[in-house]
């Protein structure tokens, strides 16, 4: 019995020391250094709330509109990875061969994507050069990049594997031969999937929600590159709070209010992907 | 040659079963069997054609609940289901009977719509389904593997057919109650499915389909995967089941012993053919193909010949058999072979006692092998050992080669 409690912490704690060290440690001093306070560029212990008031005081309407473009792409991409995972599983012969070029996408860098779509949304970029060429518009639409827009389509690109994966691992555990009794007992194929197959996968459409809110919500490249005035989100002002105004509690302040909201979101969201559809 | 002409010739091999007076070794006529292997050799038997047994009278009486005509199933160049004809009578339990890649589950699967045929149609009570998808039509299935709702506990399961159709919650749980009942899972309601044995699934799924009345009740090897006495008893279940519901059943199996139990008319297919239909005594005491004869039970095969109506064995035994002349085998089961005075002298090969049988193989002197299933012991019987072994001539049935 020890022998075996030994072995598992053998193989458990290389993981560990790593989180630890460069995880749980930073994050918890983190969350302290959001209680200290600047003076003359100097950051100096101290337990201040100056840091959290203030944060809410500037950034709690772009919280709020960050955690509603979490959602948004949240929402179009685990749309698209679910009709894309049913037809792998369901529809297509060789869907491993498809869950493989899926894979192959995530290897892309992150930058190529967004810069991709620079070329693609630009001024002069692939969209406005074919809309010219079809005569469907005179001058190059400036509208297209540095938008709310830009950011949520890059997003949903960088982002689909994320949905796909969680929801394909969940779809291939639900067996053909209950489908197949549904169909049977006279299930129409929406409530195949809305009675059979969607209560079965639970597991992986809340991972695939999770993976694409917090991804999305959370990041700060794609609106700086591609999102233009209009289309900021709030890690951008993280970076900025530490770095140009060097305010590192109202920097730590703020990525724990990021953290925190966009947690209470995924709990409701939890408790509607858990409970919907429930039977007492 | 029609039914009728076939059942006129057995009546008449069997008047003239007489003994072969020479030999004295007990043999006399079988049945014809010319008539029913002709009669399976093409595209599968029709209802007509069920051959000279009793349960041909009966199934033609009343029009069929389920009628096939020359239904097949071919993926590429690959036939699962040559054309098949083939009718079940209402509160008839019919079982499929064949190896496995026979094409019985694809026939069972075209009936309940989860597959469209290549080519036929499928009626049930007079109506033309073939164009109707598994859940328009009035069959529910039993499947091989259950398929039950892992994310649904039994009564969920069991009124998943009920809740689709908006039926009252109260009559639901008022019939998945009284289906529970049928398969003996009373006050199992609540449980989830991972929380049953095997054979507590197989009823679940059992009383979910038989909750909506099905007009024919499809079972896909329903007890395979049971254990040999759990089988037994669902076996027992399932008899108790059709009885008290007065149901339709139709029923995929490739085990015979089980077709046999529960069947009150066995289809046994081959090839994606039916090479036979009839009762289980007639299919096992008079089958119409060499395949039939051993894929339903053991049996000794001597080769013989027939000409003008007498067959003389290769091993002695001279008998009358009506029929082409031709080169022709008969088949004798073991358990019609008994020890006797008279009987062809035959050599022990080997003694293998059964519990209730004790099995002998013993060489006559040709070289065929005789097997010997006695229900007596045989105390100091063993290889070596010379036995003399004897048949009523009625046991003997002959086959064209």
């Amino acid at each position: 019995m020890t022998e075996r409690v030994g072995r598992a912490w053998l193989l458990l704690g290389p993981a560990l020391a790593v989180l630890a060290a460069l995880f749980a440690l930073p994050a918890i001093l983190l969350f302290a250094v959001s209680f200290w306070e600047v003076r003359s560029f100097r950051l100096s212990p101290a337990l201040s709330l100056a840091a959290w008031a203030g944060i809410w005081r500037d950034y709690a309407g772009l919280a709020a509109y960050t955690v509603g473009i979490g959602l948004a792409v949240s929402a179009l991409t685990t749309m698209l990875g679910l009709a894309f995972a049913l037809a792998v599983r369901f529809a297509v012969r060789q869907g491993d061969r498809l869950m493989i070029a899926v894979l192959i996408t995530l290897f892309g860098g992150y930058l190529v994507k967004i810069y991709a779509w620079k070329s693609i949304l630009g001024a002069d970029g692939l969209l406005n050069q074919a809309l010219i060429a079809l005569g469907l518009t005179g001058a190059p639409l400036q509208a297209l990049i540095y938008s709310r827009g830009a950011v949520i389509v890059a997003l949903v690109h960088f982002l689909l594997p994320f949905a796909i994966l969680p929801l394909y691992a969940g779809l291939r555990n639900v067996s053909d031969t209950a489908i197949e009794a549904a169909r049977d007992l006279g299930a129409s194929r929406a409530a195949i999937l809305w009675r059979v197959v969607l209560p079965q996968v639970r597991g992986g459409l809340f991972a695939a929600i999770a993976f694409t809110f917090l991804l999305a919500a959370g990041d700060y490249v794609t609106p700086m590159l591609l999102g233009g005035p209009g289309g900021t989100m709030l890690g951008q002002f993280v970076l900025l709070e530490f770095s140009t105004n060097f305010d590192w509690p109202a920097g730590a302040a703020l990525s724990y209010a990021l953290l925190g909201s966009c947690l209470a979101v995924l709990a409701v969201l939890a408790a509607v992907v858990f409970g919907a559809g429930r039977q007492p | 040659m029609t039914a009728a002409d076939r059942a006129g010739l057995s009546a008449m091999a069997d008047r003239a079963g007489l003994s072969a007076g020479a030999d004295r070794a007990g043999l006399s006529a079988g049945a014809d069997g010319a008539g029913l292997s002709a009669g399976a050799d093409g595209a599968g038997l029709s209802a007509g054609a069920d051959g000279a047994g009793l349960s041909a009278g009966a199934a033609a009486a009343v029009a069929p609940l389920l009628r096939l005509d020359g239904v097949s199933k071919s993926y590429g160049t690959m036939t699962a289901v040559a054309p098949v004809d083939l009718s079940v009578a209402a509160g008839e339990f019919c079982a499929i009977l064949g190896p496995s890649g026979c094409g019985k589950s694809t026939l069972l699967r075209i009936v309940a719509g989860l597959v469209a045929p290549s080519t036929g149609r499928i009626r049930i009570a007079g109506e033309d389904v073939t164009q109707l998808g598994a859940e328009r039509r009035p069959t529910n299935m039993v499947f091989q593997s259950y398929g039950l709702f892992p994310h649904m506990t039994v009564a969920q399961n069991v009124g998943f057919g009920l809740s689709l159709r908006r039926l009252p919650p109260a009559e639901i749980s008022a019939r998945v109650a009284e289906a529970l009942a049928l398969v003996q899972l009373d006050g199992f309601g609540a449980r989830m499915i991972d929380r049953l044995s095997g054979g507590q699934q197989q009823r679940v799924a059992l009383a979910r389909a038989l909750i909506l009345r099905p007009k024919v009740l499809l079972l896909d090897e329903p007890l395979s995967a049971l254990d040999l006495k759990l089988r037994h008893q669902m076996q027992e279940e399932i008899r108790r089941i059709h009885a008290e519901t007065g149901g339709t059943f139709l029923f995929v199996t490739h085990d015979q012993g089980e077709a046999f139990a529960l069947a009150s008319r066995v289809v046994v297919m081959n090839g994606g053919r039916i090479e036979q239909q009839g009762t289980p005594e007639e299919v096992y005491r008079r089958p119409a193909t060499r395949f039939v004869a051993g894929f339903v039970g053991e049996a000794s095969y001597l080769s013989g010949r027939r000409s003008g109506g007498v067959v003389a064995l290769g091993a002695g035994p001279r008998f009358a058999a009506p029929g082409p002349d031709a080169g022709v085998t008969a088949m004798i089961r073991p358990e019609r072979l008994r020890i006797a005075p008279g009987g062809l002298p035959a050599r022990v090969a080997d003694v293998q006692f059964l519990g209730p049988t004790t099995l002998v193989l013993a060489r006559l002197p040709g070289g065929e092998v005789l097997r010997a299933a006695l229900g007596d012991p045989q105390p100091g019987l063993s290889a070596g050992d010379e036995v003399r072994l004897a048949w009523d001539p009625s046991d003997v049935w002959v086959l064209d080669d």
